[in-house]
């Protein structure tokens, strides 16, 4: 009277494997949940005993006593609902001894008996085939993340569905070919051909996207940062296999990724609101979850009035900044997310937004235009390889001819990706004796003199030439922070 | 020599004084007042006391009808330096570019001919003007408290840059409080020590008005640079232009004013194409750069390049985004 399914648990984007027990005896009917599960997992009883039911199977008249073993590893979530009711199902003899041989299970049960997708199935199947399992019993939306890792889904609608499989009355259905929609993804998102005039800020965007630079872009309000920043993402390259997969598994585990959508190909865009939490943003949680610096790995973290994030919220920002990753320390162990992403921020001059604005007058003390910067630190802007003040355009501009697509500019990218990886594209004399002039005259700091060479390498590698020249060191340094923010 | 003791006292009672006063806690106060552990303790930070008796007091100051018992001093120069042709340049904290730009390269060429330029040390137009003539030669700053005090805190740097080649004074004691008072009466030494007295940008109601006051009535000159009559920070400059101040349009009218003859221009040196087509529209009119990708129809990395090249040769000033082009 003892049957077993496997499932997997996750801890951070680590699967755990965790057997679900399941021990029928004669005794006063009851049913418990043992090892460390949580609300969710415990309020499984009753959709577990409902979904039973209304699949027309039998739910067992006896002491019924689940056990999530290892019992020490904390277990939350709905996921473990199937796993339970094909363990209760298998010992109640409903389903043959050796039906759940070489199968897992993922997944939430309906009070219909309907089976519902889960967060992180793409982890949970990575943790299967790993278990050398070949099989993985889940919702049918799950089913496209499971083929990614490698598993064959075993996708049904319903618990009945699930248990006709098991029992050998039916095939499982074929699975869904996944999307193969990648380049008409890329194309959904917003083309830089929308954006009129702004040669300026398309150029800084073009760098940005070739040598993956942390742009700043310092202006007054309602001058199109934000409609800028979102088409970084249309010009960056798309994801590679592997790149993909990780995104997808932290999108899997965070549960943003849409039902039946395959990889995630085009680099994602993530635009948390100041108000977000530092674990929101950085990730968090008793069980950590990733945080949007996780979600935007690989693509682009936009922070829109940067100096309106809480402080710590800042701060927390720079180990991903520095490392591409963020670990996590709970008493249970430590998660690592992976969060290489491109930072665009965007400020104001002043708190009024009048500054750098020629049709308003700014009201703002001295004093309080200190306060705002000061909630920058300087190692935080110093993250920020180009740094653009966009004044607002006028009029004639607003009206001038649509401009270069997204597709163009990405053809160009591409290339200079290629060049920059390929190459060590050294600086020539005059161009290196121009960047120490520079370095006295403006001020600028140890890391400000290695911020403008990264950067005109990466213009170097845009112009297709072999080595840095004075040209492309003389750009460089028209991106640095403005004055008013280093002052 | 009880200059000194009074400066302490005044220092220490926390009082604006100029003679010595006949009470008795002054009195004690000098009785216990050891003057040479005092200038012992003063050398040792680096500093000097010049008493308004002493000779190498500046004489300008000493002409003014209210000068301080003295000043104290930081920097290694000599104080002779302020006997020679001395132009203060103030004006507002909150400037514009505009005025930041004017007060910058007014008070380097008038650095560069020889001109001691004099001013506040406070944000906007006094630190554009010390950066200004730094760029050139010397220049002095006068604080509004005490003289080991960097105020405000984030002109240490420049600060530190005056002292190397020019001076820092102030009347007030190490150690004094910055007072909103204190101010003002730090504007009558600035146009004390000055022979002319420029007002760079002005609100209505502005500390640099006051200190071009103070020299008009030592009988100084003062000058002004015109500014856009619709802004707010031309409201004081144009109002002493109306009164007969005399309009400044280049360094050239200051050093016609000052006596001073200027060193024969330098023609400015022949641009490369490249860049000659970009400053030619940024000295059109001041602009940011998508106007001046329009204007010269060049792409937005050479224009971005070639800016950077103008700036760094000092021949375009930027500010949030917006490039003019540096008076000729």
């Amino acid at each position: 009277m003892l049957a077993r399914t496997v499932t997997h648990a996750l801890v951070g984007l680590e699967p755990r494997r965790v057997e679900v027990e399941a021990h029928l005896q004669r005794g006063i009917p009851s049913f418990a949940i043992v090892g460390l599960a949580d609300r969710a997992c415990q309020e499984a009883k009753h959709r577990v005993r409902s979904g039973i039911a209304s699949a027309e199977l039998d739910w067992p008249t006896t002491r019924i006593t689940v056990n999530l073993a290892p019992a020490g590893l904390r277990k939350e979530g709905s996921a473990f609902d199937l796993p339970i009711a094909l363990a209760v199902l298998a010992a109640s003899d409903q389903l043959p001894a050796d039906a759940l041989e070489g199968h897992a299970a993922f997944g939430e049960l309906a009070l219909d008996g309907r089976l519902r997708p889960v967060a992180g199935a793409l982890v949970a199947a990575e943790g299967a085939r790993r278990a050398g399992l070949t099989r993985l019993v889940c919702p049918v939306e799950s089913a496209p993340e499971v083929a990614l890792a490698g598993v064959e889904p075993v996708a049904a609608h319903h618990l009945a569905e699930a248990v006709a499989y098991l029992r050998g009355e039916r095939d499982p259905p074929p699975p869904l070919p996944p999307d193969e929609a990648d380049e008409a993804a890329v194309g959904t998102a917003p083309d830089l051909a929308d954006v009129r005039g702004q040669e300026r800020a398309r150029r800084a965007l073009e760098i940005g996207a070739a040598g993956g630079h942390n742009l700043l872009l310092v202006g007054p309000p309602g001058i199109g940062k934000t409609m800028l920043a979102r088409r970084l993402p249309g010009i960056l390259p798309p994801l590679d296999d592997d790149a993909a997969l990780e995104v997808t598994r932290i999108h899997s585990v965070a549960g943003v990724l849409a039902a039946g959508a395959g990889l995630v190909r085009v680099p994602p865009f993530r635009a948390p609101h100041h108000t977000a939490s530092a674990a929101a943003i950085v990730g968090g949680g008793p069980g950590p979850r990733p945080g949007e610096a996780s979600l935007a790995h690989r693509g682009v973290l936009y922070l829109d009035e940067l100096p309106e994030f809480p402080r710590p919220v800042l701060e927390a920002l720079r180990e991903p900044l520095e490392d591409g990753v963020v670990s996590i320390s709970r008493v249970g162990g430590r998660a690592l997310f992976p969060a290489r992403f491109q930072l665009i921020g965007t400020m104001n001059l002043c708190p009024c937004g009048a500054r750098g604005d020629p049709g308003a007058v700014c009201v703002c003390t001295p004093q309080r235009i200190e306060r705002y910067r000061e909630r920058l630190s300087r190692a935080l802007l110093d993250r920020f390889d180009l740094v653009l003040a966009i004044p607002r355009p006028r009029g004639e501009e607003l009206a001038g001819t649509s401009s270069e697509s997204s597709a163009d500019v990405r053809v160009r990218v591409l290339l200079a990706r290629e060049q920059l990886a390929l190459r060590t594209m050294p600086m020539a004399d005059d161009a290196s004796t121009l960047l120490t002039t520079a370095v006295e005259r403006l001020s600028l700091s140890a890391r400000g003199r290695a911020r403008t060479a990264r950067v005109a390498r990466t213009i170097a590698s845009l112009a297709g030439d072999d080595g840095v020249g004075v040209e492309h060191v003389t750009e460089a340094l028209s991106y640095r922070p403005p004055a008013e923010l280093t002052a | 020599m009880s200059e000194l003791a009074l400066a302490v006292y005044a220092a220490e009672t926390a009082s604006h004084l100029l003679e010595l006063p006949r009470t008795a806690r002054f009195a004690a106060f000098r009785a216990s007042f050891d003057e040479g552990a005092y200038r012992q303790q003063l050398a040792e930070a680096g500093l000097r006391w010049v008493a308004r008796s002493d000779p190498g007091f500046p004489p300008q100051l000493r002409a003014i009808h209210d000068p301080p018992p003295g000043l104290f001093v930081r920097g290694e120069a000599d104080l002779s330096l302020l006997t020679r042709p001395s132009a203060a340049i103030v004006g507002a904290r909150a400037c514009s570019a505009y005025g930041a730009a004017v007060a910058t390269a007014l008070a380097c060429e008038l650095a560069s001919a020889g001109v001691v330029v004099v001013s506040g040390l406070a944000r906007g137009v006094d630190a554009a003007a010390h950066r200004g003539a730094l760029d050139a030669g010397l220049t002095v700053a006068v604080l509004g408290c005490g003289i080991d005090r960097d105020y405000p805190r984030a002109h240490a740097q420049l600060a530190s840059r005056i002292a190397l080649d020019g001076l820092i004074l102030s009347e007030y004691a190490p150690g004094v409080e910055p007072m909103p008072w204190r101010f003002p009466a730090r504007n009558r030494i600035v146009a004390g020590l000055a022979r002319v007295t420029i007002v760079v940008e002005a609100r209505e109601r502005s500390g640099a008005l006051i200190t071009a006051d103070l020299a008009l009535d030592e009988g100084r000159e003062v000058m002004v640079v015109p500014g856009e009559i619709t802004s707010h920070l031309s409201h004081g400059t144009n109002a002493l232009l109306r009164l007969g101040a005399t309009p400044v349009t280049s360094a050239a009218d200051v050093l016609e004013a000052l006596g001073v003859v200027a060193a024969p221009p330098t023609p400015p040196p022949a641009l490369e194409p490249r860049l000659a087509a970009v400053h030619a529209a940024v000295v059109d009119a001041p602009a940011v750069v998508d106007d001046l990708i329009r204007r010269t129809g060049l792409g937005a990395g050479h224009v971005a390049a070639a800016l950077a090249e103008l700036e760094l040769a000092g021949l375009v000033v930027q500010s949030a985004g917006l490039y003019r082009g540096v008076m000729a």
